[in-house]
């Protein structure tokens, strides 16, 4: 049997030819619709998921729920959890100060404290650096 | 800040930054240039301008409600020549370094509702605790033997 006397079959491989380019051609238009558009995406939407680079706090908590440290002999001076670097805290701060109504006002308390840390933390699945306060 | 004794009753001011999603309390960056320690180590002075904090009266309350204000500061580390080691295995923490004597001068600003305070000079002011030095911890701790 000819093929060019099977209508039919004539017809299904003309048809799967045509089906063939043209979803072909469709398939090009597409990718290349997906390039242009995936060139046009800004960077800031590829993620590399490691995380966040800000410092983790120290984990375990004070008296009120928080990742805080109090300040004193024996304490841990950071609040930056896998840290190493230079720290400096003080606390039980006692001073004065004036207001814009020109009234004399006190600051200070035992748990007023300050401090500074200076070096390499780990975040984002690698070392970082930086300063930091916490005031 | 006070009206009176430095009493809970009495607060009538609480300068801190917001705490952090991650739970990094009171915590920010500091600035390039605003932190200056010395070679040795032994003196360190941090200074910061306008930074946003938050003014909570009525702190630690869980519904201390916060305004928009900010901070500027000087603040000055001298160490002593008493050295200390704290080292804590369970905590995962070591500091080396020195008491210090600690002193701040700062200013206040609260826009809404219209107030400001500034402190007396640095050298009026004085910390009963101070410390400075090196830290490790977490990641970086290894237990001294």
């Amino acid at each position: 049997m000819s093929s060019t006397n099977d209508i039919r079959s004539s017809y299904t491989r003309r048809s799967f030819l045509s089906t063939t380019l043209i979803a072909a051609a469709g398939s090009s238009l597409l990718l290349l619709s997906d390039d242009t558009v995936a060139a046009n995406k800004p960077q800031s939407r590829l993620h590399t998921y490691n995380g966040s680079t800000d410092p983790y706090p120290i984990p375990w908590l004070d008296k009120n729920g928080s990742h805080n440290q109090p300040a004193g002999p024996n304490l841990e001076p950071s609040h930056i959890f896998h840290f190493k670097g230079r720290v400096a805290r003080c606390a039980d701060f006692a001073g004065m100060g004036t207001d814009n109504k020109g009234n004399r006002i006190p600051f200070g308390t035992r748990t007023t404290d300050y401090g500074y840390m200076q070096g390499e933390y780990f975040a984002g699945r690698t070392p970082q650096t930086g300063a930091f306060t916490h005031i | 800040m006070f009206q009176g004794q430095a009493a809970p009753e009495n607060q009538i001011h609480d300068f801190h930054p917001p705490i952090s999603p991650s739970g990094l309390y009171w915590v920010v960056q500091v600035p390039e240039g605003a932190l200056l320690i010395s070679p040795d180590g032994r003196t360190a002075t941090l200074e910061m301008k306008n930074v946003p904090v938050v003014d909570q009266p009525r702190w630690p309350a869980l519904d201390a409600v916060g305004m928009p204000a900010t901070m500027s500061f000087r603040m000055i580390w001298k160490a002593t020549d008493e050295k200390i080691v704290y080292d804590d295995p369970q905590k995962q923490f070591r500091v080396e370094g020195y008491r210090a004597t600690s002193q701040l001068e700062a200013q206040v600003k609260v826009p809404s509702i219209g107030f400001s305070w500034k402190s007396d000079p640095l050298s009026e002011s004085h910390a009963n605790f101070a410390i400075i030095g090196d830290e490790v911890n977490g990641r970086y701790y290894t237990p001294i033997k």
